[in-house]
């Protein structure tokens, strides 16, 4: 933007005399030479160096942004270095020099493309300064990359880096496998890259889209090079398995799984219907409004007076509320100018948002293709090695693998399981066809191809991160691990529905596994419970888990009665009486003892499981309350969504017969407004009927518990408490059992 | 002059004018005449239910007694905003006891408290 040196000098933002090194070295490095094509410069070898330098030591070692800033106001990447990888692309493997500036051109391109992070601990002035002109400029590199027409960026990245991949691991020099890392690291950048959420964006927003991003990954066979990489991780690669996790992970979050197996035609008349339902949801929403929507002009100037009790009035003005006595009633509470102050939600970082996956991303028709079929091929031929070999890494927790990895992790082996499903499904009803070819085989019916997410280790390793971001109110994390869970009790119960013996075998092992520790039990209970403004994502997540399994440990449970849980459980009676037996005068085991006592505290026993006594620990205030918060979103949840909330109540109002939990104004209030409105649900869905019908069948109880117990009149404001829940249930006191 | 200015007799008094405190809902509030107690009486003497096949009505007849009740106790409020305040109000002890209390007011005695002689 600037360009005479008295405009530098005044610069306040960027020091002048880095501005000036910085720009003589970039128009050093070459131009439009005689033929019209760039020609590089004389020293354009040391120039990349130099400009490498400045960056790393100028910025770096300074801890500013000032060079990055210079680079991207004079179009370094888009001008100069692209232009010179698309020169050397052609030879690049052949020829020595070509290979070098192409390296020294990566070089550079990495650490410009890495994603921008203010770091709260080492950031200064200059970078807040400086933070969204990068941002932007990385997204411009991102575009420029990606629309490049002259020559395949990333695959001549790629490219450079194939001599050093070529040579066996043990033979590989530091310097070959930097380079390895240098190229994947690229790719990463390129696929990690968006539009931050913080500054608004000028430009087309399609030129860097998902669906751009898996296009170009198809034009140059970069989705070959992640498969290469990942099937042979651990043999060929081991430090790499990261950068592919991270690869996948920007390349899948938020795409759906189902959606991407669905056949062409079926996903088009799936399209259609959304359509359809979204016009038909319009609709009643709008036939909503003009039921009620004046009839006359605005300035009409109708005014009527509602009389309430104490000889009191109230006046509401407007003829939308004529003849209609519910319409004042929700008039006079709408035009009340206070709102109660609501705690901000928490803001999510800059490294959240990039992480954030609950997102749907949708995908041209194209790219789904292309996608659709790289996951295949990945499922076939790297799930298993690359998943052992990020597990291994976790446990191990070496130093490559940092924190957002497992949750990465989690994510993924949640988003490739419920592709797997998919695919299985589509496959099904292909050989199902008697008018297709397509016949099942052995291997399509079993579970190998994923069998290293369901395996007694990665149950462990996803209990213990589970546990901890529970303890360290990790909740993104927590989200993943759900997901992850989740997938993993469906995958199951696709398993045990299996043709194969074996398969059936395998699934009800791993139930008896999954359900064998009474910690697993109590942490789905306690995270259901424990729900406090994490979000809709996370609102989902635990929802569809506590449902998920509820609904198959009851169906395992029934199957075998004999189910043994491990629990632990407090000992401390017992502990009391041994040490008692042993002799009171013991005066030397006093300080082992207290030691002694916390370990016996919980002891480990096995025990007959009862469904019913558990399926009673998720009915409960807290519970009620996240479904509550969730059902609050009833006008976009979908069908699968509602049915889900629709079971939980049915659970807690007839079937555990805790109908008291229910009974609160601000419950009746949302459940009238779902079904009555205004802004209910649209009566021609497909979930309207069980609600219509469920809520119904609720009010009529809660209106003859209020006849027979005025006291409900109350305790309907409030939640209720424990020492008369039960009395306000029954009409009565709970015997106490007496025992003798 | 200086003995003024030690004294401060001089100095005019800024005169910062309150602000109208904002009413609460608070406890005091919900346990006045106008709060639950009022509540209460009107619960028994408006609360008609038709029964079968008018549960909607029913609920929707009581929402509002509620709703007019809860605009004459704390005028300022939206009536979901209202529910909610007094739904945390209810966590504190005394409105916990003041519920338990009420709710033992109309639980049926004890037989053997009554004395059957005469």
């Amino acid at each position: 933007a600037q360009t005479t040196l008295d405009e530098w000098a005044k610069d306040p933002l960027v020091d002048p005399e880095i501005r000036a090194h910085v720009y003589s070295l970039i128009s050093a490095l070459g131009g439009i030479g005689d033929d019209g094509t760039y020609a590089l410069g004389d020293d354009a070898l040391l120039c990349l160096k130099d400009l490498r330098k400045w960056l790393k030591f100028a910025d770096g070692q300074l801890n500013r942004r000032d060079v990055a800033r210079c680079m991207a106001e004079a179009n370094l990447v888009k001008g100069d270095l692209l232009e010179i990888l698309a020169k050397m692309s052609d030879r690049v493997t052949q020829d020595k020099l070509k290979h070098k500036i192409a390296v020294a051109c990566l070089e550079l391109l990495v650490p410009l493309t890495w994603p921008f992070e203010i770091d709260p601990l080492e950031a200064t002035v200059n970078h807040h300064r400086h933070g969204p002109y990068i941002q932007l400029a990385q997204i411009g590199y991102k575009r420029a990359v990606l629309q490049y027409d002259r020559a395949r960026i990333l695959q001549t990245a790629v490219r450079t880096a194939l001599p050093s991949m070529a040579i066996p691991l043990r033979e590989r020099s530091p310097r070959d496998e930097g380079l390895i890392r240098i190229a994947l690291y690229f790719i990463r950048n390129i696929a990690m890259l968006s539009p931050p959420k913080s500054v608004p964006m000028d430009g087309d927003e399609a030129e860097i889209s998902r669906s751009t991003l898996i296009d170009t990954f198809q034009d140059q066979d970069i989705f070959q090079v992640i498969l290469s990489v990942a099937s042979s991780i651990g043999d060929d690669f081991v430090t790499q398995d990261v950068v592919v996790l991270e690869v996948l992970f920007f390349l899948l979050k938020g795409i759906d799984a189902e959606k991407l197996f669905m056949e062409d035609k079926k996903l088009s008349t799936k399209n259609t219907e959304e359509l359809k339902s979204l016009i038909q949801k319009e609709k009643s929403m709008l036939a909503g409004y003009a039921r009620t929507a004046p009839t006359r002009h605005n300035r009409f100037g109708a005014m009527i007076w509602v009389k309430r009790g104490d000889e009191k009035i109230s006046t509401v003005s407007g003829q939308d509320v004529l003849g209609k006595a519910q319409k004042s009633m929700e008039k006079m509470d709408s035009t009340k100018k206070w709102n109660k102050p609501k705690r901000p939600g928490r803001r999510m970082g800059d490294e959240e948002s990039r992480e954030e996956f609950d997102l749907p991303v949708p995908l041209q028709s194209a790219a789904r293709k292309h996608l659709k079929a790289f996951v295949e091929e990945f499922l076939d031929s790297s799930f298993n090695p690359l998943f052992l070999h990020l597990r291994k890494a976790i446990k191990r927790e070496t130093d490559r693998v940092e924190t957002r990895h497992s949750r990465q992790f989690f994510y993924l082996v949640s988003w490739f399981l419920r592709a797997e499903c998919a695919r299985r499904r589509t496959m099904k009803t292909k050989a199902a066809d008697p008018n297709s070819a397509e016949v099942l085989t052995a291997e399509d019916e079993s579970y190998g191809l994923v069998a290293e997410a369901m395996n007694q280790e990665t149950f462990i390793l996803l209990n213990q991160f589970m546990q901890k971001s529970q303890d360290e109110k990790a909740w993104q994390d927590l989200n993943a691990g759900m997901k992850c869970f989740t997938q993993i009790l469906l995958t199951v119960q696709d398993m045990s529905e299996s043709a194969l013996e074996d398969d059936q075998e395998i699934a009800e092992n791993i139930q008896n596994r999954i359900f064998y520790e009474e910690t697993t039990h109590d942490r789905v209970v306690n995270i259901l419970r424990s729900y406090k403004d994490q979000g809709f994502g996370y609102l989902d997540a635990c929802t569809e888990l506590s449902h998920v399994f509820l609904r198959m440990l009851e169906h395992y449970s029934k199957q075998n009665l004999d189910l043994q849980i491990r629990s632990r459980r407090r000992a401390r009676k017992k502990r009391k009486q041994q040490a008692q037996a042993q002799g009171e005068n013991d005066e030397e085991g006093n300080v082992s003892e207290a030691e002694d006592i916390t370990a016996a505290q919980r002891t480990v026993s096995e025990r007959k499981f009862d469904f019913i006594r558990f399926s009673a620990k998720f009915v409960n205030q807290s519970s009620v309350n996240t479904f509550v918060s969730f059902i609050r979103f009833y006008h976009d949840l979908d069908a699968e969504q509602l049915k889900r909330a629709h079971r939980f109540f049915y659970r807690v109002a007839f079937k555990m017969e805790m109908g008291v939990l229910l009974y609160r104004i601000d419950i009746l209030h949302l459940f009238n407004k779902m079904i009555k409105g205004p802004e209910g649900l649209d009566p021609e869905s497909p979930a309207f009927k069980e609600w219509e019908e469920f809520v119904r069948h609720f009010f009529r109880t809660v209106v003859k518990r209020v006849q027979d117990r005025p006291e409900l009149v109350v305790e309907m404001l409030f939640s209720k408490i424990p020492a008369t829940m039960y009395y306000l249930e029954h009409g009565h006191d709970r015997e106490l059992p007496t025992r003798t | 002059a200086t003995a003024n200015a030690a004294l401060g007799i001089d100095e005019e008094i800024k005169i910062v004018k309150k602000r109208q405190p904002i009413p609460k809902l608070d406890e005091n509030r919900l346990l006045s005449a106008a709060g639950i107690p009022k509540l209460r009486r009107i619960g028994k003497e408006r609360l008609r239910f038709k029964g079968k096949g008018h549960e909607y009505g029913d609920i929707t007849r009581m929402l509002n007694m509620y709703q007019l009740w809860l605009d004459d106790l704390y005028p300022r409020a939206k009536f979901a905003d209202g529910l909610m305040m007094i739904e945390k109000l209810g966590h504190s002890k005394r409105i916990q006891y003041m519920r338990k209390e009420w709710i033992d007011e109309g639980r049926p005695k004890p037989t053997t408290e009554v004395d059957p002689e005469e």
